[in-house]
């Protein structure tokens, strides 16, 4: 996408305050057209308000929203070319599959004849041809989630918003049903907008995700940027397993960032860091499958290592987790994949060693 | 072996409970509506007399000493024979149906806004459905008496701001048993419909506003269906008693304000026709029970059609 081109939704300087609570604050963001976008948050970040927000459910009490160009900041949920899929699906209780699917159609007075043919087709679809005459009552948890996928999808809207999509799905149905939302999404070429509390969702479904904290933006990014470089502890911490330990900025230029970390036995060298480090105290960040755990000692002389031993060991069929304390009495989580049949070598109260490529330390300042 | 023997003891006794906490139920029912009902049927099927009870016993001893069962559908006969009871019949049905379905008009919106409204307002607006009730409810009819009459407060008030320059001749005629019948029985028609109402999911009406129905739609289309089984409880619950409703009609009601209740109550006390009064009381609740259990089936049916 050109960069002077217009995002399709355009997000700018939004607040939604509840009495004296900013549920959301002046929050900017730009989605692109065809993009699967995911709002990531803790319960209480503001995600659902802002995804309110976009659908017309709520107004916001500053700031505007353009999609595709047009302000609708004020335009009523009826008559946007949005639709939302609910949390727990709100399918009609009284109406059967057909009706509940064909309800945007016929609000819209479209003909009989085309809502019929075009209702069958979104069932084939979602993979439920011959539901449309059950209750929805008599639909299983991940059938209820397709239905009501189609409901939201029957209208064409430009942009979808899907509120907790998986979350009222068990885990293989949800792995499953994620591939089928994109599989979807890329046939029809609709913006989606996915609103989750669950980064592993966030992180397999999305093109781009944006972090929220407290009705604030932390950060926006493909998934990959958001875990391999996070911009803060909190981003850090909530996506993913981190290791975090604190640490003193020895020396600091556009090349070369020395640091002082007792937890990771010293005296570190970072090359290439993105910008000089004017600050003293910082955090040094490390995930857990970077550390590598051996019962010898690297070879490589240029690369550092601390010794411990493990005190915790969890075991998950394709991969081993170990809890090391260190020498220095520093707890450090390490992942294992386990690529070898039968290999568990490592186990409680083994001497090992620790060690990492200097490029997989991250360095975060707040 | 005797494990087997403690395991059937066990279930023994727990079927036994429940059948127990079945049956207490069933016991209530039986002592105090099925033993009655029968009594009533009983005399209904008897003759009138001049004695202490006033009506022909069911086994009557002839000369020779053997017993013999006395029953006559006269009453019945009767009651299809003269055409006021009839047409009481209709009347006491037209005036409950109507009071009926304006107090479901008033109601319906009285009970949205209570479940709409936020929670401590809730609370409150409850209490004020429900007070009424601390005071006597023939005291509560009687007020109308006095709010109703020619020189009463409706008049008053009316006379006073100039709607009106002569008073509005209201009290014993339908229309006060009108008021009287939605005054009273009004909550009835709210509760059940805001015990509905409040359990309807927000979400279901923001799907149907987000889905492309504006505000009417998503109550014609979404509340409204859904509200059904509130809006038949609280009918059932105000048509029933209303239907042989006896102090209101007697007190704010006209000498030709019909009602199946003033019938019943004057072939008891002023005519002193046991079986009379019986046979009409016998035919009413056939007529109020016959359309339920028709109703209960068709509805059971359809559950079943659908599972």
């Amino acid at each position: 996408m050109n960069d002077n081109e217009r995002a399709f939704i355009e997000i700018r300087g939004i607040s939604k305050y509840f009495g004296d609570f900013a549920a959301v604050y002046k929050a900017d963001l730009d989605i692109k057209k065809g993009e699967l976008f995911s709002i990531l948050g803790a319960s209480g970040s503001g995600k659902t308000t802002l995804l309110r927000m976009m659908s017309g459910l709520e107004v916001p009490t500053e700031g505007k929203i353009f999609i595709d160009g047009i302000d609708m900041t004020n335009v009523p949920p009826y008559k946007r070319p949005v639709n939302i899929m609910f949390q727990n699906y709100a399918l009609f209780p009284h109406m059967t599959v057909f009706d509940n699917i064909a309800y945007g159609l016929k609000k819209e007075g479209v003909a009989k004849d085309i809502i019929q043919e075009k209702v069958s087709k979104m069932l084939t679809l979602v993979k439920l041809p011959e539901y449309g005459k059950r209750k929805p009552n008599q639909l299983s948890g991940g059938e209820s989630q397709r239905v009501a996928l189609a409901r939201s999808l029957i209208k064409e809207p430009k942009v979808l918003l899907l509120d907790e999509p998986l979350a009222a799905l068990d885990k293989k149905l949800r792995q499953s049903t994620q591939f089928e939302l994109i599989d979807i999404q890329e046939e029809l070429g609709v913006t989606f907008v996915i609103v989750t509390h669950d980064q592993e969702e966030a992180m397999t479904l999305s093109d781009r995700i944006a972090v929220m904290e407290a009705g604030e933006f932390v950060q926006i990014g493909a998934p990959n940027l958001i875990y391999e470089h996070p911009k803060n502890k909190f981003v850090a911490d909530f996506i993913g397993n981190i290791n975090m330990f604190d640490a003193t900025v020895i020396d600091s230029n556009e090349q070369d960032v020395s640091i002082h970390c007792e937890a990771l036995g010293g005296d570190i060298v970072l090359h290439k860091p993105n910008h000089a480090y004017n600050i003293k105290e910082i955090s040094v960040a490390l995930r857990p499958e970077k550390v590598m755990i051996d019962k010898q000692q690297p070879t490589d002389e240029n690369i550092d290592f601390v010794t411990g031993i493990v005190e915790d060991f969890g075991y998950f069929g394709n991969l081993s987790i170990y809890r090391v304390r260190t020498n220095n009495g520093q707890i450090i989580q390490v992942s294992k994949q386990n690529r070898i049949r039968s290999e568990h070598t490592i186990t409680w109260a083994d001497e090992v060693f620790l060690s990492w490529e200097s490029d997989s330390l991250i360095l975060l300042e707040s | 072996m005797s494990g087997l023997l403690i395991n059937l003891d066990n279930s023994f006794r727990d079927r036994l409970w429940k059948n127990t906490i079945v049956a207490i139920p069933y016991l209530w029912l039986l002592l105090f509506f099925l033993a009655p009902f029968l009594i009533v049927l009983k005399i209904s099927l008897a003759d009138p007399i001049v004695a202490q009870p006033p009506f022909t016993p069911l086994f009557q001893e002839s000369e020779n000493g053997s017993s013999s069962i006395f029953t006559t559908f006269d009453n019945y006969l009767y009651l299809f024979q003269d055409s006021l009871y009839f047409i009481t019949y209709l009347s006491s049905v037209k005036l409950a149906f109507i009071s009926t379905i304006l107090a479901l008009l008033i109601g319906y919106p009285i009970a949205y806004g209570i479940a709409r409204s936020p929670q401590p307002t809730r609370n409150v607006l409850l209490l004020m459905v429900v007070i009424p009730f601390w005071i006597s409810f023939l005291l509560r009819v009687y007020a109308w008496m006095g709010i109703l009459k020619t020189k009463g407060l409706l008049n008053g008030f009316l006379l006073w701001i100039g709607i009106i320059d002569q008073p509005l001749e209201l009290l014993y005629t339908d229309t006060a048993v009108y008021i009287g019948m939605i005054y009273s029985y009004l909550p009835f028609m709210i509760l059940p419909l805001y015990a509905n109402l409040e359990k309807l999911d927000v979400r279901l009406l923001e799907a149907a506003s987000d889905l492309g129905a504006k505000r009417w739609e998503v109550f014609k289309d979404v509340t409204l269906p859904l509200s059904v089984p509130g809006i038949v409880a609280g009918c059932c619950l105000m048509f029933i008693p209303a239907i042989g409703e006896y102090v209101i009609p007697a007190l704010l009601g006209g000498a030709d304000t019909l009602m199946i209740g003033r019938v019943l109550f004057d072939e008891f006390f002023l005519n002193r026709d046991w079986p009379v009064a019986s046979a009409v009381a016998i035919v009413l609740v056939l007529l109020l029970v016959l359309p339920i259990v028709y109703f209960q089936k068709r509805q059971n049916q359809e559950l079943l059609s659908e599972s």
